[in-house]
């Protein structure tokens, strides 16, 4: 025990260092719109990686209209106003054409019974023919072919419940191109090939959800345990997609992409000075804009054990989830140290029992957090039967695991280990300009401050076993509890 | 109508502002001008032998308070006897799990994670590692672990059983996920289901694998001939080597003659493997036949081809079958080449079961445009362009450089391969392209492999006119029969427990919809 003492100091005191290291490494500064900056200067390899993070997500999706903030993500691959297009002034009134006659032929499909069928194949004749049209301005994916053209690396974007990002990374002598590229876009996107890249977007949802045992089972966890709250929907449906418009992007944009709802962070071979004077000049000019409005709606409290199935001729899969609260609660960190106690690394509780000893699963996981952290959301248990072995089986296991956890508590030494490897990981962490960017503006959106990445631990080690024996019973209870699992298909239709 | 009005109305707004309000930079992009990129730093690597024969390489690299090291071993389940097919995984398994003559592996576990340090052991298909990380004043501590694991493994019965059981698991998950089952089908059939590159471990093998095998395997192949050894992080090189030196150069057990990987002798039969699954809505495809070497004269064209044809966001398979069609959201791919044997040449997709047909008869149309039309001029620059500007990613971190180094002299190349690649990259001409895509892409030998649903096809696959065989997806079974096994698989053994492993991570990942990357926001936000 004597040398774990003197580790916990010493790793203890690198944190401490490190933080300082960056201190002096970090510039920050807000523009004038609003939108905030974090710089932070590694000199290793004359590179550099750049993150904007938006702080709305598919959680902000308007109502009938899921995969809206999705959808506008992918708009990114389509460029500007200036890039990835053969005449901007002919391909703008093309487009506008092409929303002027779907509002035509929406307006025919809203009568209902009462629409002239002839009329729709008209005019859905005529969109297809303004869609051809708009698309012949297109040079297409010119934008991500000029980020490619100058060593652009992992360009990509994401779209999670409570944000959306966007990130590459450019040799540092190209630092420029971000600017000039993101804040073209970002202040102006443009909605080319809208409506094949729904066809994309659908095919995202086929691939994900529809065409996988795993996705389908999450599904059907996050619609069963949530009945209001949008985290009920992480990929949207399927004919909220196939009918999604332009228009509906547009509104998204302006109502969420305002300077004060993002935040963009630099980290690489550069110089902060020199990236302010580039962030006056290219983000300066996109005006000032009201924050969104807040999301309101709250989950009614759960009243009762939830459960739902979904026939997969798959292996069985079992999810759990508890609901918990947002992630800035003052349990967060004990829920965290939970979790890690029951099921991180080859220590923890479920792999030794299930996985190793009794050798009920192939493989469990637990995460405190999903599926996001904002809102109150849930703490989910995932297990994977072995060959001969029933969901029933882990379900059961688990109750009895947690059940022992709530009596007797969890081992000060596993608390311990659980802390060690955080602070272990938080430095294995540091290493990357990607992840130091990623980390930077995710943590700056969501916590107010970037430093918060070490405050975290510094919360995580005040965590008691007896914060972690309270946290399991408040919310491991049968009437906060929604289980989900596959079912083999009846016999007969299993094929 | 609202709407466009509306962004029309914004956007004149922006142009109408007072002058003094900068305004937006639109199209700045195409006049941009760039100074000289900053000197890539070289890490220096130095090579070292211990006493007892083991290859050192050390690199310092003090950016954080770690030390890292892996031992490659010259084996893989390339070298597994046929009828104990998984050996070798199951060998880099429990050379870990099995712990060692004085610590169970419980006990490893324990005293690892309680440092938040970790000692793994791994095999894969030509090569096995044995390898450490931890925080530089527990190397002591650690590196006592690793050599203990590496040279003294006990292979306790109870888990191997552990891995039976688990690999038998997996074996009966093989066919559950569609996307794997198009890749790994493929790979059987390219390269022979019957050959150590295609076969895949099947229960009558996990049955017949024993701990006298697993020990007399790892006789076979660890021993410090048929090791090499890298380590790096924050240390002193000369310390580090008097250490490693005590720590592990006395370890001199019998070495074995160098072992001998087999060659790939597998004629495909070519035409369209069809696998039938109903509860998907996207076909998954795998388009191709056998690849090259990296070593192949034409490989810089070959690669540049591949670009152009399937690679990064603006290849021409993603502007046709994702920008332009919409038909898939997935779609790319190219030549592969590998070290000592050839990798494969493969395109691959997934669309909506509707437009399956539509979607193989795009790739192809792409594919003999590529054979039959020199590319563009645009097209060959930018794809030069892009691999000239990217080549300082090649060493943005200290260890890639380490890695690569080490990768090159196990398999025999010359150090200086990626520069030489470079140079025979910028060489490349539009002739070469088109040159090396008639010689080297074969639609005549094409292996298509389908795995979907054919009830909502809306074409029928016979309009593609090929020879078509029904893929079983159905794990064999030796003592029961086949219809009691649920559906089933994938790949090599481990593959399979990796791809668990990973689907039971991959949840988290579910978070967010599109993310490619790991990024490091989990590690730091949720620990």
């Amino acid at each position: 025990m004597r040398r774990f003492a003197l580790f916990t100091f010493l790793a203890a005191s690198i944190s401490a260092q490190s933080l300082q290291d960056f201190e002096k490494r970090i510039t920050e500064f807000t523009l004038a719109n609003g939108l905030h900056f974090i710089v932070m200067e590694r000199h290793e390899a004359p590179v550099v990686s750049f993150y904007m993070h938006v702080d709305s997500g598919a959680a902000n999706d308007p109502a009938n209209a899921s995969s809206t903030a999705h959808m506008f993500e992918h708009m990114i691959g389509k460029g500007t106003v200036s890039l990835g297009t053969k005449n901007w002034p002919e391909e703008e009134k093309a487009l506008k054409d092409v929303e002027s006659v779907y509002d035509k032929l929406e307006g025919e499909r809203a009568k209902g019974r009462r629409a002239d069928k002839a009329q729709i194949e008209r005019l859905e004749a005529e969109l297809k023919k303004a869609i051809a049209k708009a698309d012949s301005f297109v040079d297409q994916n010119a934008f991500t072919r000029e980020i490619e053209r100058n060593g652009g690396v992992g360009f990509n974007a994401s779209t999670a419940l409570d944000a959306t990002n966007y990130f590459y990374s450019l040799p540092s002598n190209r630092a420029e191109l971000w600017f000039a590229l993101q804040s073209e876009w970002t202040a102006r996107p443009v909605f080319r090939e809208f409506y094949k890249e729904r066809d994309v977007v659908r095919e995202e949802r086929r691939m994900r959800v529809e065409s996988s045992a795993q996705g389908k089972l999450i599904e059907a966890l996050l619609t069963t345990a949530f009945t209001a709250h949008p985290y009920r929907n992480f990929i949207g449906w399927a004919s909220d997609i196939e009918n999604l418009r332009a228009k509906g992007g547009e509104a998204f944009h302006k109502t969420y992409y305002v300077p004060a709802n993002m935040s963009i962070s630099i980290v690489g071979d550069i110089n902060a000075a020199e990236m302010k004077r580039l962030a006056e000049k290219y983000f300066g000019p996109i005006p000032a804009g009201p924050l969104p409005p807040r999301l309101v709606t709250v989950e009614p409290k759960q009243e009762g054990t939830k459960r739902t199935s979904i026939e997969s001729p798959a292996q069985p899969f079992v999810a759990i989830g508890y609901h918990r609260p947002e992630n800035t609660h003052a349990d967060d960190a004990a829920l965290d140290v939970l979790n890690g106690v029951l099921s991180s690394g080859r220590t923890s509780i479920l792999h030794k029992e299930l996985v190793e000893e009794k050798k009920t699963a192939l493989g469990i996981q637990t995460i405190s957090s999903f599926p996001s952290g904002k809102y109150p959301h849930l703490f989910i248990y995932f297990a994977v039967p072995n060959q001969g072995k029933t969901v029933d089986e882990l379900e059961k296991a688990w109750e009895e695991i947690i059940a022992r956890v709530q009596k007797d508590g969890v081992d000060e030494a596993a608390v311990k280990r659980v802390k060690t490897k955080a602070r272990a990981g938080l430095l294995r962490a540091l290493d990357s300009n990607s992840g130091l960017a990623n980390a930077f503006a995710a943590t700056y959106m969501t916590h107010g401050d970037w430093r918060k990445i070490f405050a975290d631990l510094e919360e995580l080690e005040k965590v008691t076993t007896a914060d972690v024996k309270r946290v399991a019973n408040v919310y491991f209870k049968p009437a906060n509890k929604t289980v989900a699992v596959t079912v083999q298909p009846a016999k007969g239709d299993a094929k | 109508m609202k709407s466009a009005i509306l962004v029309l109305t914004s956007a004149s707004f922006l142009a109408a502002q007072p002058a003094k309000a900068p305004a937006l930079q639109v199209g700045a992009w195409k006049t941009l001008k760039y100074g000289k990129l900053g000197d890539v730093k070289i890490p220096d690597i130095e090579i070292v032998t211990l006493k007892n024969g083991i290859k050192v390489y050390l690199l310092e690299n003090r950016a954080l308070p770690f030390i890292t090291g892996s031992a490659l071993v010259r084996t893989g389940s390339l070298l597994d006897p046929a009828p104990k097919k998984g050996l070798s995984e199951f060998t880099g398994d429990v050379l870990r799990s099995g712990g060692t003559k004085s610590k169970t592996g419980d006990q490893l576990n324990e005293q690892l994670e309680n440092i938040a340090a970790s000692v793994e052991s791994n095999s894969s298909d030509e090569m096995a590692t044995v390898s450490f990380n931890c925080l530089k004043e527990n190397i002591d501590e650690v590196l006592g672990v690793f050599v203990d694991v590496l040279t003294q493994p006990e292979f306790r019965q109870a888990k191997i059983d552990l891995l039976k059981t688990q690999y038998r698991s997996a074996i009966a998950r093989r066919y559950d996920d569609a996307d794997s089952i198009a890749g790994s089908e493929f790979n059987a059939i390219v390269y022979g289901r019957e050959t150590p590159f295609g076969s895949e471990v099947e229960y009558e093998n996990v049955d017949a694998i024993g701990r006298a095998d697993v020990i007399a395997f790892y006789q076979r192949y660890y021993h410090p001939a048929n090791i090499v050894l890298s380590v790096q992080g924050d240390f002193d090189k000369a310390a580090m080597k008097a250490r490693l030196e005590q720590a592990l150069g006395g370890w001199s057990p019998q070495a074995g003659a160098p072992p001998v990987f087999p060659k790939v002798s597998n004629v495909a039969k070519p035409g369209l493997y069809f696998g039938e699954k109903k509860d998907v809505t996207q076909t998954f495809l795998s388009i191709g036949h056998l690849g090259g070497l990296l070593s192949d004269k034409d490989y810089a064209a070959l690669e540049v081809m591949s670009d152009i044809l399937g690679g990064g966001f603006d290849s021409r398979l993603f502007r046709k079958v994702r920008t332009e069609l919409g038909y898939a959201y997935n779609v790319g791919g190219g030549w592969g080449a590998d070290y000592n044997h050839p990798g494969t040449f493969r395109i691959q997709a997934s669309t909506k079961a509707e437009s399956t047909v539509e979607t193989i008869q795009a790739i192809l149309k792409e594919i003999d445009r590529i054979r039959t039309e020199p590319v563009t001029d645009i097209e060959l620059n930018t794809a030069k362009e892009k691999v000239v500007n990217r080549f300082v990613f090649n060493f943005d971190r200290p260890v890639k450089t380490l890695s690569r180094v080490v990768r090159y002299d196990y398999h025999g190349y010359p150090r200086d391969f990626l520069a030489q690649y470079q140079k025979a990259m910028a060489a490349v001409t539009k002739a070469d392209i088109l040159r090396v895509a008639k010689q080297y892409i074969d639609p005549a030998k094409f292996v298509f492999v389908a795995v979907g649903n054919p009830d909502a096809f809306k074409t029928p696959l016979t309009d593609l006119k090929l020879p078509t065989t029904k893929l079983e997806l159905k794990v064999k079974e030796p003592d029961k029969p086949a219809a009691e096994v649920s559906e089933a698989s994938l790949a090599k053994g481990k593959a399979i427990l990796a791809k668990i492993q990973q689907a039971v991570g991959g949840i988290d990942k579910l978070k967010s919809v599109k993310d490619l990357t790991t990024t490091a926001t989990a590690a730091l936000g949720n620990m």
